[in-house]
């Protein structure tokens, strides 16, 4: 199948979403599945820290805004008062669970509240966006299938357990995917072990199979909510 | 205002525009041998908490701080000094933590500044989310081994700062609208008055001349 390839080639954020992470300017959840990536990505790590020396060179050319000397002896005034929140590590945290995503995930996977939307898929809404767009998590069964789909706005997905596959490759751990309404696919999980997937998504997905577009009212409903 | 007229700008102009009365001296930019004694400072800071090598780092940095909060809201000096204050806070707090083999010092301040803007605007309802910023951005730039040697990392930072003095305006315009006003791809191309297509081509060039990204 032939669709427009507006998506990264190789399992990697594209450029502008570094850019917009290193800037700033990323909605949280974007970044929060780049965060994930980055974890396990050594060439993105890279590519980041030079666009991070981009942002820092900018700033430092800039026309620098003198500051008031009733500022700076507020702030040394206060040092000796200051102690630095020390968070320790929720206890029972699961190594294997990207960093960013203990905020939500306080033990492993598998003690989460998962919901069960099909035969293959469960899912667990982590939060939402100020954008609307839904944070979740996605277990498939090994072997099993997501309903082919496409989607209304853009999906980002992060692999964090196991692995899947899809018209266009295989996803391994770490892998980062943007869908978009231009890309019609059917991820199927390996068949060794189930796939956990983080997964972002800005619109209702649409699926296309004959039966299963049936089921298309159902889902926009549940996006809404 | 355009980026090369700030790049080249007359010094004496700087003071002119910001002048206050409580207004402290304008540093330069920093050249190798300021930013090696800035280095000697943030290693005094965090062995020694000493409040004399801070109050040198306060001097060079808080300027610029406030500079770069007053790109994203011009005209906002109580949040240019929130911020400020926030981040001379944590340089303080996160001393020890800061690898130089890792980051310039620059860029390790750069991303503590961007880091406190996001919180900030979370903070102040445009954010509504709970998604907690903290966890996104802090830890992989601190904890991480880095994949550059500080040699390497000087090298791009240096063809980096030349680089810039010779990007063509329109590509200079763009990088200030996406890194300094924090602005997306979209939203510039909206204030530009640019299609699209445009902004991200000329990101992409701007990107390409300083090698930050290297063709695929």
């Amino acid at each position: 199948m032939t669709t427009a390839n507006h998506s990264s080639p190789d399992n990697h954020p594209p450029d502008e979403l570094l850019i917009g992470y290193s800037a700033g300017s990323l909605p949280l959840s974007q970044a929060l599945c780049i965060s994930a990536h980055l974890e396990h990505c050594n060439t993105c790590q890279r590519k980041l820290q030079r666009l991070n020396l981009v942002g820092s060179a900018l700033m430092q050319q800039l026309q620098p805004s003198p500051t008031s000397a009733r500022l700076k002896s507020s702030i040394l005034d206060q040092l000796d008062n200051l102690i630095e929140e020390q968070t320790p590590p929720p206890s029972g945290t699961d190594s294997s669970v990207p960093r960013c995503l203990r905020q939500f995930i306080r033990g492993g996977y598998h003690n989460l509240n998962w919901k069960r939307v099909s035969k293959d898929i469960s899912r667990i809404e982590l939060c939402r966006d100020n954008n609307g767009a839904r944070v979740e998590l996605l277990k498939i069964r090994p072997g099993g299938a997501v309903a082919t789909h496409t989607h209304l706005g853009d999906e980002y997905t992060v692999v964090l357990e196991g692995s899947f596959s899809d018209e266009k490759g295989l996803y391994q751990r770490g892998d980062f995917l943007r869908r978009d309404h231009n890309d019609r696919h059917t991820p199927v999980a390996t068949h060794d072990r189930e796939c956990i997937c983080l997964a972002v998504s800005e619109g209702p997905i649409q699926l296309t199979g004959f039966f299963s577009r049936l089921l298309n009212p159902f889902i926009r409903r549940t996006h809404a909510g | 205002m355009p980026l090369e007229n700030r790049i080249n700008s007359d010094p004496n102009a700087v003071r002119n525009t910001y002048h206050t009365p409580m207004s402290t001296t304008v540093k330069k930019p920093a050249g190798g041998g300021e930013s090696a004694s800035l280095g000697v400072c943030m290693r005094r800071v965090a062995k020694h908490r000493d409040k004399d090598a801070f109050a040198k780092l306060f001097d060079h940095y808080a300027p610029q701080l406030r500079a770069y909060s007053l790109a994203h809201e011009p005209g906002a000096g109580l949040v240019a000094d929130e911020l400020v204050q926030e981040v001379m806070i944590r340089v303080w707090l996160k001393a020890g933590k800061y690898n130089a083999g890792l980051s310039s010092l620059n860029t390790w301040i750069f991303t503590l500044a961007r880091n406190c803007r996001i919180d900030h605007l979370r903070r102040n309802k445009r954010y509504v989310t709970t998604i907690d910023p903290a966890d996104i951005f802090n830890d992989i730039e601190d904890e991480n081994p880095g994949p550059f040697q500080q040699a390497q990392i000087s090298r791009i930072e240096e063809n980096i700062h030349a680089g810039l003095k010779e990007l063509p305006r329109g590509q200079a315009e763009v990088l200030t609208k996406v890194y300094l006003e924090g602005k997306s791809h979209r939203q510039a191309s909206v204030e530009l008055e640019l299609p699209l297509g445009t902004v991200k081509s000329r990101v992409r060039l701007a990107l390409k001349k300083l090698e930050v990204l290297l063709t695929r």
